[in-house]
């Protein structure tokens, strides 16, 4: 069993998931401070 | 029975005993206890069903050809005859006709000292193994083998109850406190630490990614990446998914107590979260599927249907497909997702040792990935101003609701005026959608 090629997966996998929920976490900012702008633009 | 007709008795084993029991088990489990009972309580009587012999639920068909030509010189077995698998059922003088899979033939094709050419069948054997279809093509015919072959393995009903998750899911918490992401994410090393293990443990890659992915704590995620990935474990990956998802109650306390003090675990977290315009509500599942599927396109098929329905839910203009969703179809779904995991639980396929390690390492996986967002919480006190309560990190084991619940009532008893229900879902749904990712990567690489 290659070890190297488990460790490049399970290191590579999770810091995958940590990024994407990172940047899920500025979308729902980005999302938020641009819901708030129409919002205001509207009223 | 009276020389017309072949009864089950003769096949029945001491296994099918056992597995009939364990099927009991469940079904006593969903109805005594009322542990998943819309779970265990079919898989536990499909489990029955199949471990009937020649009712013929699971069957597959394999046909076995010749290599090379040659003159049938003799049959090896008898039909009906129950084999192992590498059993030799056929000699020609050119060669040995052995099945690759274990079962019983159903009928020979050939006669002693019959011509047969390359390719020719020479006999149909009936077989319960799950198979890889590209090396060992099989053909279902039995009523539960169907429902798995087109539903689990054409991997359509994992993302359709994907589907009716979303529509059940209200990410309101999380959007209006997204650092909670960080703690889905967190719990994700279960995932990975399980899929180590497990390969010190002697299982290859794509097994132990099926293994891991337990630690996700989602159903559908785990058959969907093991019907890629292992189909052969994916009774013994989803029946331990499911089991330890209802065992949540158990598992996670004794982690959080063993990894906080009672001062951390009284910390207290107002109950009133931002409040989240429906707008962003409605923005989120978009962009998410966006920027998800763009960077994991292996996880399309899950991130891809639980955000359409999420989107049913909360675009408030086509409420038949939210409530559709929520209600009948996930109901449906279910049922065909339990029957076809419980059919996959016949004696041969699952009285194995590798079983009972899959079961350890589930348990390992759920214990590390609760443990993980709970020091990952612990860890944010340190630099935010208004500290969260380290137990919704262990939220991030998904199991949704379940996980959230139990931080509520961990809460309740340290503090009784802290409701931490609220603030638990933001990283139990966050946990969802990062083993849906972590299973994505896991396809993406090994698939």
């Amino acid at each position: 069993m290659d070890i190297g090629l488990a460790l490049k997966i399970a290191l590579g996998g999770f810091s995958m998931v940590f990024f994407l929920l990172i940047l899920l976490w500025f979308t729902v900012w980005a999302t938020k401070v641009v819901t708030e702008k129409i919002t205001k633009t509207k009223s | 029975m009276f020389g017309l007709l072949d009864s089950g008795f003769q096949f029945f084993t001491w296994g099918n005993a056992l597995m009939i029991i364990i099927g009991c088990i469940l079904i006593t489990l969903a109805i005594a206890k009322n542990m998943e009972p819309l779970l265990l309580l079919p898989i536990g009587f499909s489990i029955i069903l199949v471990n009937l012999p020649l009712g013929g639920l699971m069957d597959y068909e394999y046909k076995l050809r010749a290599q090379n030509p040659g003159i049938v010189k003799e049959i090896v077995l008898e039909k009906r005859t129950a084999f192992e698998t590498g059993s030799t059922i056929i000699k020609t003088d050119a060669e040995e006709l052995a099945s690759p899979v274990y079962g019983r033939v159903k009928e020979f094709k050939v006669k002693e000292n019959q011509t047969v050419e390359a390719g020719d069948v020479v006999a149909v054997i009936i077989t319960t193994a799950q198979t890889d279809q590209s090396k060992i093509p099989t053909e279902p015919v039995g009523l539960l083998s169907r429902f798995f072959a087109f539903g689990i393995m054409w991997q359509i009903l994992p993302p359709l109850i994907f589907l009716c998750l979303g529509a059940l899911t209200d990410f309101g918490p999380m959007l209006a406190n997204p650092k909670t992401l960080l703690l889905g994410a967190a719990a994700q090393f279960g995932v990975y630490f399980a899929f180590f293990l497990a390969i010190f443990f002697g299982f290859s890659l794509p097994e132990a990614s099926s293994i891991g992915i337990i630690g996700g704590a989602e159903g559908p995620t785990t058959i969907y990446v093991t019907a890629r990935l292992a189909p052969h474990i994916i009774g013994a990956t989803a029946v331990a998914c499911y089991s330890y998802m209802a065992l949540v109650p158990l598992i996670l306390p004794p982690v959080v107590r063993l990894l906080t003090t009672k001062k951390e675990r009284g910390i207290y977290m107002k109950p009133q979260l931002r409040k989240v315009s429906k707008l962003e509500k409605i923005i989120f599942p978009i962009l998410t599927a966006i920027v998800v599927i763009l960077f994991v396109p292996d996880s399309a098929p899950l991130i891809g249907s639980f955000m359409i329905g999420n989107l049913f839910r909360e675009s408030g203009v086509v409420e038949r497909l939210s409530k559709t969703s929520q209600t009948a179809f996930i109901d449906i779904m279910t049922i065909f997702l339990t029957l076809a995991i419980g059919g996959t639980m016949s004696a041969e396929n699952f009285l194995r040792l590798d079983t009972l390690k899959i079961l350890v390492l589930g348990v390992v996986a759920f214990a590390s990935a609760a443990a993980a967002g709970v020091l990952l919480a612990k860890t944010m006190n340190l630099f935010l101003k208004n500290k969260i309560n380290p137990m919704i990190g262990a939220a991030g084991v998904s199991a949704v609701p379940m996980s959230a619940r139990v931080i509520q009532v961990l809460g309740q008893k340290e503090n009784k005026s802290n409701f931490l229900l609220m603030h638990a879902m933001g990283p139990n749904v966050a946990g969802a959608i990062g083993a849906a990712i972590a299973g994505g990567v896991f396809i993406g690489i090994l698939g």
